[in-house]
């Protein structure tokens, strides 16, 4: 397969944001496209098509949410939401509407690289299967087909539940998955108003799971949105 | 605030006795003296028998009017004479010998009535005193605990309402040294009447009342009494007057001792109230002097440092090695968390001082916002060994994850802060009562004594220049903790660790519980 070079469209009204974004993003061979404003933003997405978008939800032209519902309403590209520090329910209703992830200002190269891998590597799979049937992250493997979970060598026992969360964590692997997106997918659309259950049941999956479960590695917590597990070893 | 109400309408004065009844007392102190003795007539002397009389003339006489003390003597004499002067039952008009003690009995029935009419005026109008005091008593008693002049105002209204039987209203009127001559009233409740806005107006520029049993607008439908802070006009009290109701003028004499009350109590809440005002400025203007400083130190120096690997590295003509770049690039980002660190805290600081912070709970595990705080002070921790400690059964607690982590996090900074680099931090937690304790204790120097309390305060940095190599914070980490903990019902404080170092404790309330989910066996 020929490797062209992702193409990002950055939408941000912050020149030296912009600059710092290009600048990096461009150093790790993305192709880089920008926009200022919401409306040029939503005319690059249909003019150039490309792979990610990666938007700042306090822009001065429009509603953070409405642009989130814009892209989503019309392409399925993976879109990432950038805002700062203390607007988690931004996140968490950018995230519920569709974003793929989200970034707090300020953030690192790492961070900022980390998750737009993992957002690329989802279109890669079709969506809702995995590349693999089974699983392994952090010691922990799970068999996707036999239902098999293991902690080394370790066999582990979990009840419906926990296992029910652990793959649909799997599902997103990488990615936050919001309170409420997880609430409904394992206790279903009722189960939102309650989202402690979720609560109890990660600190039980991570008693199981973790080494140190206070001191989360594979299901980390994103607070006041949602959770994640991490790939990798 | 709302009062509870005494009623505080004036008793009426008691009336006097009708005077048939007067009249009827008359006849039967008389006649009773008269059965009493005429069984046993045949032994006494005329002098006994005059003096028993006399004492019914003097009882009935102290309280009767005029007319019936007479009416008693008069009856007295013919009983005495009728019955007890032998010849028996026949008055002996001619005898003039009864005629002196006639005279006597008369003049102190007459002496006797118009003292007890004195008496019992006397007595009423003490009574009457004592009611008007126990209200205004009443009344400086309740103005003690009123805190502001909207409260003085407040009860002011209520109870002269109560005294007149009508709901009070104060209405503010501007002063102003030469607005138009009337203020600019409301046009609502009985302000709707041009009448009673006239009234006020009169009311508020002579400073004296107006309405229905004053001087002046005996028709205007409304009382209105004028209210002065020191002379200074602030508006009037107005009462709703139904057609007809004209308050007595003990009632408005009453009223206005309470007005001027009113006013006294009003010119020292005003007082007091403009004391808090300055008091908070000082404490504010106080903030502002130590924020400006702490930011024009604090973030000068990382900016500054910021500013100068910079402008090195953009000036750079192929000079700089690969590792001094390195090394300026390091500084630069550690510059800028530390400056990004001080920023964030700055900005929770004014959330937490401003009340504005909003507590969004969620019942959950404690251990979830620890494992987050855990990991975000991680890199700063260096090879200091953590104990996590929380024990597995610890009930849900009802918090803002968000919020509660910032205090893990604000006090394990501090302890990094406080403590040398290699000594242990553990953090546990246990039920006590009704509450969770949280513990975070380190084996550092110890909070010095007596300033337990001191380190909650803002700005307040305890110890002498950076203890262990690290850089001094704001001074605001505890402060928000405080204001966090405080937030959510809880207590926060230090207290030494038994074998050394800081033990800082906060509590959470546990309020009941969460509906559990359904537990499920392993599948």
């Amino acid at each position: 397969m020929a490797t062209t070079a992702p193409v990002l469209l950055i939408i941000e009204d912050d020149a030296e944001t912009r600059r710092f974004l290009r600048a990096t993003l461009r150093a790790h061979d993305f192709v880089v496209v920008e926009a200022t404003t919401a409306r040029e933003g939503l005319a690059q997405l249909a003019g150039r098509n490309p792979d990610l978008v990666l938007l700042d939800l306090g822009l001065p032209d429009a509603e953070g949410m409405t642009v989130v519902a814009a892209v989503r309403a019309t392409h399925p590209t993976p879109l990432i939401v950038v805002s700062a520090r203390g607007r988690e329910q931004d996140k968490v209703a950018a995230l519920d509407l569709g974003a793929d992830d989200y970034l707090t200002k300020p953030f690192g190269v790492q961070e900022l690289l980390a998750r737009i891998r993992a957002a690329l590597r989802r279109v890669a799979v079709a969506p809702g299967t995995l590349a693999e049937p089974v699983f392994q992250a952090r010691g922990v493997t799970v068999d996707l087909l036999r239902r098999e979970v293991r902690r080394g060598s370790a066999p582990i026992h979990l009840t419906p539940t926990e296992y029910k969360l652990l793959t649909a964590l799997i599902h997103q692997a990488g990615r936050v998955v919001t309170h409420r997106q997880l609430l409904r997918t394992v206790w279903g659309p009722n189960a939102v108003e309650h989202p402690h259950y979720l609560r109890v049941y990660m600190a039980q999956l991570r008693h199981k799971l973790e080494w140190d479960p206070t001191r989360p590695r594979l299901l980390t917590t994103e607070p006041g949105v949602g959770y994640r597990l991490q790939p990798g070893e | 605030m709302r009062i509870a109400l005494p009623t505080n309408r004036l008793l009426p004065p008691p009336e006097p006795l009708p005077l048939a009844r007067q009249y009827r007392a008359a006849l039967l102190w008389v006649a009773a003296a008269a059965a009493l003795l005429l069984p046993v007539r045949g032994w006494l002397n005329t002098i006994d028998v005059a003096m028993v009389f006399l004492l019914a003339v003097v009882a009935v006489a102290v309280q009767s009017s005029r007319g019936p003390a007479i009416g008693a003597s008069i009856l007295a004499i013919v009983a005495f004479d009728v019955l007890f002067v032998p010849p028996y039952y026949r008055l002996a008009v001619e005898d003039g010998d009864f005629l002196l003690t006639f005279l006597v009995m008369l003049i102190v029935a007459l002496l006797m009535s118009q003292l007890g009419t004195r008496v019992r005026a006397q007595a009423t109008e003490a009574g009457l005193l004592e009611q008007e005091s126990r209200i205004r008593f009443e009344l400086n008693e309740d103005f003690a605990a009123a805190e502001t002049p909207a409260a003085v105002l407040d009860l002011l209204a209520a109870r002269i309402g109560a005294l007149l039987g009508s709901a009070g209203r104060f209405v503010a009127a501007p002063a102003r040294e030469d607005g138009p001559a009337h203020p600019a009233w409301p046009d609502d409740g009985i302000f709707a009447d041009p009448e009673v806005r006239m009234a006020a107006s009169l009311s508020w520029q002579d400073q004296s009342p107006v309405g229905p049993g004053t001087a002046r607008g005996a028709e205007v439908g409304a009382l209105l009494l004028p209210v002065s802070i020191e002379g200074r006009p602030e508006g009037v009290l107005a009462f709703a007057m139904p057609a007809g109701r004209i308050p007595s003028a003990r009632e408005l004499r009453l009223a206005r001792a309470m007005l001027a009350q009113g006013c006294d109590a009003l010119a020292k809440a005003s007082a007091l109230e403009a004391r808090e005002q300055g008091r908070l400025e000082v404490a504010a203007e106080q903030l502002r002097t130590a924020l400006l400083s702490s930011l024009s130190h604090d973030l000068r120096t990382p900016l500054a440092n910021i500013e100068g690997a910079a402008s090195t590295l953009v000036a750079d003509d192929a000079r700089l090695s690969a590792e001094v770049r390195g090394e300026l690039a390091e500084g630069i980002l550690v510059e800028s968390r530390r400056m990004h660190h001080l920023v964030a805290n700055l900005l929770d600081m004014v959330r937490v001082e401003s009340g504005t912070l909003a507590v969004h709970r969620e019942w959950q595990p404690l251990e979830e916002a620890l494992g987050v705080a855990y990991l975000r002070v991680e890199e700063r921790l260096g090879d200091r060994e953590v104990t996590l400690a929380l024990p597995k059964d610890l009930p849900l607690v009802s918090i803002d994850e968000l919020l509660v982590e910032q205090v893990f996090i604000n006090l394990l900074e501090n302890a990094i802060r406080h403590t040398p680099a290699h000594s242990p931090i553990t953090i546990t937690a246990w039920t006590e009562a009704a509450e969770v304790v949280v513990e975070v204790a380190d084996r550092g120097p110890g909070v010095p004594p007596g300033a337990s309390e001191q380190v909650f305060e803002k700005f307040v940095r305890v110890g002498s220049a950076p203890p262990f190599g690290t850089p001094h914070g704001a001074g605001l980490g505890l402060t928000i903790c405080r204001g966090i903990v405080t937030a959510h019902g809880g207590r926060i404080w230090v207290e030494p660790r038994p074998g050394g170092g800081a033990a800082f404790r906060f509590t959470l309330p546990l309020a009941g519980s969460p509906p559990r989910p359904a537990r499920e066996a392993p599948e």
